[in-house]
């Protein structure tokens, strides 16, 4: 253990190499049900030479490498140890945003940056990057896109990876690396900016999507170091418009007819539970929530950019407004008994400011404490099937049917629909929580042999879902074995 | 080594005898491909002839073949629709790394099949299905699909799948290797690959995952282009046609028009300066507008495409007529006026869109300085653009003038970073023709995508050096017109355009790895040698999946062979020949 601290303390220095069992404890658990395994120790690298000294030292030393690039709380357990003996590595201190580039709208940051220090710098440049629906301000911008979470803005997300364009990586063998059009120069940014190489084709090097290979991997081939995003431009002005319906069928053609067009920028659909999560301020306020807003809402963003943008948010605004005509429905400029700033603070608000380091007022969490998230892809036109699906076993297991949050968000332009099923339950109640497990559990299966996609299988997922594609697994393993053949980054997290 | 007289019942026995056969005609006749002459011994007009043409008929007949392939050692090579020398067999004795073997040419005519999801944007479609079929049969539902570069008589899967897939309408719509949602992949060791949600047997919506994307292995900045197993089927998304379902096609062959809906504007707009070309791209990305957008119409280069175009439309003009077409009044004028300019067409969602896009573009124009080429925004032009630009149902221009055509540069990067070998490339072009053996359209013969990624950001430009095939003075002055680009890129720092490719068609393996172990970061290719050894064990493909053996990773060995010889450069011009 003493050769171990010592190892590490060269390698990224005293003051980074943390083994006081509170600050342990705190890295071997999350909100979600994995179990719980504590890491020998957490180490903090300042860069990627550190990163890289790191992954070669665990090789040596069979040491199980976790990273981890966001602040807490996580949801998934991705970022828990599936082995003991592991070491942390922490990617919070590598908060360089290492160029902005407005004329080619890109942005180049260690993952350590966050949504919350991005965004401001961005918009100095009249710029962001589509964000996640209300991301916690510790949220990693590169961790985030490595989780191929879903972002708001469907007509920019050409691929699922999408802002995603090139990565810096050492891959567990200890390689370094580039991916996309940074892999055909050197290895070596400077010397590519000097010749105008600005990373933003994400496709190859050669026959490979190597970028693609690192999404979903839960930091399980690589460690990124650095990631190329591509940025949009600032909305301004920019106002939300809403169309409400007392069933999720009610707003299926509506949303295709939308997301179709291209006309919306944000553009998602919740229920009301979810919704109360979302803008709720304190428990109380979530619950009365949840019973007084509509079942259910299609929220949409218009905005303008560049040319004349107020005339392009008119004619955007009245575009939808004679598709909603159309469908039969009437466009809101407000959700009744709700003021649309609380909308706007989560939708254009690019960050959760008000979540608190230790996690507990993280917006999903304000209801009750605790939440399981369900998450797959689906076409829409089948998610009010497996809505149905999810309420059923909701009433097997005597879960308030009423509590389930349900989000909706297109993408890959519509192709693919992100589902969401949020389960809020009282964390410090054991029966509750272990209701709450057995449901999660019980929909979770009925889901996948349903034919819900889990695109992102964490935890008790991985198992069914991997095996449902043996000749896909197969592939997997068979890049494990080439970028990390020694298994020390996350083990036992995915398939191998 | 030739095929087997076994092997080749094995394959009777799979595909029955009707689809298979190794009658010579019949193989020469898939050896001739364009391209060929500039990277043969001797500019033959050959690739190497196929062992047999078989022609399976389902995802299982494929398999079967690669494992008869495995069994039998000899080599499969797909070939979808065919573009470029890529889709044929490519080995000469001793020219392969490992085992001699004959190679068999798998056509994929009998697997066509089309399926629209019209509820979601997806077709599912077999390897002989070309951009047209799938367009025409999307545009009837209200769909439209992104059309390659190439041409809308190229395979789809091969272009999602196994090559590049970009093209006019890719800012707008998605390149294919975006759009692309479930591969099914015949891999050389004669297993069944799927990704994403295929994979997992919930359908073809979409391409990522379960967890770190297998997509990843499957195509990159290229595909494998047949050298990695074969595709058998993909999922392509679907792009919103904002117009009329029921085109009512007008004019006759070849300058059919496309009436322009209400809601469509289609324009060629030019800029006085490069400079402001680049700034009118990164306006145009900023904005948002644009349905198809090409810098299409000066392949036919810069110093000609302004008459040629206007000869294309008129039927009562023939190419012979150009000439004199150059020297009537006014077309020096529009020359100049349209040296620097591009074509896009307009699609809004609404009448209120399109008019918007409209008041967008002419403030654009106004802030670079560039302006409507109006001879080429009349009414008829339009309706001919607008067709052009949405089906890019012209090919055979790329042969127009000579026969033959070379595509060279096309590097892809930010608009500034491609200005910056224009002048070069242009001046490279202008030196290489002087002599009179390569057609003088113009130094600046640069075709090219506005947007090589969907959303802009990205383009490239590709310089059309039109030659003679059937001369081999001209074949020879393409021939060295492809290694002076890579030199001529040298002296500015840049990498080497698409010639490089093609240049590596001369190469043996040994030769090829050489090159790709010297390069910026060779791992790379290491990577994808241990791919290959998982599944292409047996070497049953070829290297358009780029590989390099550990000797070569180690430095340890180098190709022993010199790289194939030229067929000698022409004469340069004398002093005082002329030029357009």
């Amino acid at each position: 253990m003493e050769d171990m601290k010592q190892d590490l303390i060269g390698i990224v220095g005293a003051d980074n190499v943390l083994d006081d069992p509170v600050i342990t404890e705190a890295y071997a658990k999350d909100e979600s049900f994995v179990l719980s395994i504590k890491p020998k120790m957490v180490v903090r690298p300042g860069g990627e030479a550190e990163v890289q000294a790191l992954v070669a030292w665990a090789n040596k030393t069979a040491t199980p490498l976790v990273p981890v690039s966001s602040g807490v709380p996580h949801f998934y357990g991705d970022t828990v140890p599936s082995v003991p003996g592991a070491v942390i590595v922490d990617l919070s201190r590598m908060t360089r945003i290492l160029r902005v580039d407005r004329r080619n709208r890109m942005v180049v940051v260690e993952p350590g940056v966050t949504y919350a220090q991005l965004q401001p710098e961005l918009a100095k440049e009249g710029m962001r990057i589509t964000p996640p629906l209300y991301p916690r301000a510790n949220k990693s911008v590169v961790g985030s896109l490595l989780e191929r979470q879903p972002t708001l803005i469907t007509r920019y997300n050409y691929s699922l990876p999408e802002p995603l364009r090139n990565c810096g990586v050492i891959w567990g063998s200890g390689q370094r690396f580039f991916t996309g059009d940074a892999g055909w120069g050197p290895a070596d940014l400077e010397a590519q900016w000097a010749s105008g190489g600005r990373q933003v084709d994400p496709k190859g090097p050669a026959q490979t999507d190597f970028y693609r290979l690192l999404t979903g991997a839960e930091g399980s081939y690589g460690i990124v170091t650095w990631a190329s995003v591509k940025c949009e431009l600032l909305a301004e002005p920019r106002k939300l418009l809403f169309v409400t319906a007392p069933k999720l069928d009610d707003l299926v053609d509506l949303t295709y007819r939308v997301v179709r067009i291209r006309v919306a920028d944000e553009i998602f659909v919740v229920n009301g539970a979810y919704l109360a999560a979302l803008v709720g301020k304190d428990a109380a306020d979530v619950a009365a929530l949840s019973l007084s807003l509509p079942a259910w809402t299609l929220v949409m963003g218009v905005g303008g950019r560049a040319l004349f943008p107020e005339d392009r948010m008119a004619v955007a605004e009245k575009d939808i407004a004679d598709a909603v005509a159309a469908s039969g429905k009437q466009l809101l400029q407000a959700i009744p008994g709700l003021a649309t700033s609380r909308v706007e603070a989560a939708v254009f608000g690019e960050y959760d400011g008000a979540a608190t380091a230790d996690g507990a007022a993280h917006w999903k969490l304000r209801a009750k404490g605790g939440v399981a998230d369900i998450l797959f892809h689906t076409p829409l036109d089948k998610a009010a099937g497996y809505l149905a699906t999810m309420q059923d076993a909701a009433v097997a297991h005597k879960y308030p049917v009423g509590d389930i949050g349900v989000y909706l968000q297109p993408q890959h332009q519509g192709v693919a629909y992100h589902m969401e099923f949020s389960l809020p339950y009282a964390k410090d109640d054991k029966a509750e929580a272990a209701k709450a497990r057995a449901l999660y559990s019980a929909a979770s299966k009925k889901l996948i042999d349903d034919g819900a996609y889990f695109s992102r299988p964490y935890g008790e997922w991985a198992d069914p879902v991997y095996n449902r594609d043996a000749a896909g697994r197969d592939a997997l393993r068979t890049v494990k074995k080439i970028v990390d053949p020694n298994n020390v980054l996350n083990p036992s997290k995915l398939c191998f | 080594m030739a095929l087997s007289n076994e092997a080749y019942e094995a394959l009777q026995a799979i595909v029955g005898e009707r689809n298979v056969t190794r009658d010579p005609a019949i193989l020469d006749g898939y050896a001739l491909q364009m391209l060929v002459e500039l990277v043969r011994p001797n500019c033959g007009h050959y690739m190497p002839r196929a062992g047999a043409i078989v022609m399976p008929g389902s995802t299982e007949e494929v398999q079967a073949i690669v494992k008869a392939a495995n069994k039998y050692n000899f080599g499969v090579k797909p070939h979808g629709t065919g573009w470029y020398h890529w889709a044929s067999p490519m080995y000469d004795p001793g020219t392969r790394y490992g085992d001699e073997k004959d190679t068999v040419q798998l056509d994929m005519r009998r697997m066509n099949s089309i399926e629209i999801d019209e509820k979601n944007g997806i077709a599912i479609v077999g390897p002989y299905v070309i951009h047209a079929q799938l367009h025409a049969e999307a545009i009837k539902r209200g769909w439209s699909c992104n059309i390659i570069g190439a041409g809308s008589s190229c395979s789809v899967v091969a272009a999602a799948c196994a090559y590049s897939g970009i093209g006019a309408g890719t800012m707008w719509m998605g390149g294919n290797a975006e759009n692309v949602l479930g591969m099914e992949w015949v891999t050389p060791s004669g297993e069944i690959v799927r990704n994403g949600s295929l994979g997992s047997g919930d359908g073809w919506f979409c391409g990522e995952g379960p967890g770190p994307s297998v997509r990843g292995i499957m195509r990159g900045t290229l595909g494998s282009r047949g050298g990695m197993g074969v595709y058998t089927k993909c999922a392509v998304r679907l792009a919103h046609w904002p117009g009329s379902t029921d085109w009512n096609v007008q004019g006759t062959v070849p300058a059919y028009r496309l009436p322009l809906d209400k809601t469509f504007r289609v324009y060629t707009v030019a800029v006085p300066t490069w400079d402001a070309w680049t700034d009118l791209y990164y306006k145009i990305y900023d904005n948002e507008i644009g349905y198809t957008l090409h810098r299409q119409y000066n392949l036919a280069g810069a110093e000609l495409a302004p008459a040629f175009w206007l000869m294309y439309t008129d039927p009562t003009k023939q190419l012979s007529d150009l000439p004199a077409m150059l020297d009537e009044p006014g077309m020096a004028e529009l020359t100049e006026e349209m040296r620097i300019s591009l074509q896009i067409v307009m699609a809004g969602r609404s009448e209120a869109d399109a008019e918007l896009q409209d008041k967008v573009l002419d403030k654009i124009l106004e802030e670079v300085g560039g302006w409507k080429v109006e001879k080429y925004c009349t009414q008829d032009m339009a309706e001919f653009t607008n067709m052009y630009m949405n089906r890019l149902g012209h090919k055979e221009i790329n042969y127009v003038y000579a026969g033959n055509y070379i595509g060279s540069w096309m590097q892809a990067g930010t608009p500034d970073w491609v200005k910056g070998y224009i002048p070069v490339a242009a001046a490279g072009y202008e030196r290489d023709y002087r002599n009179g053996l390569l057609v003088q359209a113009g130094g600046d013969s640069m075709m090219g995508t506005v947007g090589a990624y969907p959303g802009g950001g990205i383009m490239g430009l590709e310089q059309f050096v039109s030659y003679d095939g059937a001369d081999h003075e001209s074949t020879a002055a393409a021939w060295y017109h492809m290694d002076d680009a890579v030199e001529d890129a040298k002296t500015i720092n840049y990498p080497p355009g698409k010639e490089a490719l093609y240049i590596e068609m001369r190469y043996t393996d040994e030769q090829a790895f050489d090159k790709w172990s010297k390069s910026k970061q060779p791992w790379t290719y290491v990577f994808q040698r241990e791919i290959r050894k998982r599944y292409d064990p047996n070497y049953v493909g070829d290297r358009q999946y780029n590989w390099i053996p550990e000797e070569w990773e180690r430095g340890e060995k180098h190709a022993s062979t010199p790289i194939m010889p030229g067929p000698g450069r022409p004469q340069p011009a004398p002093e005082g020949y002329p030029t357009i």
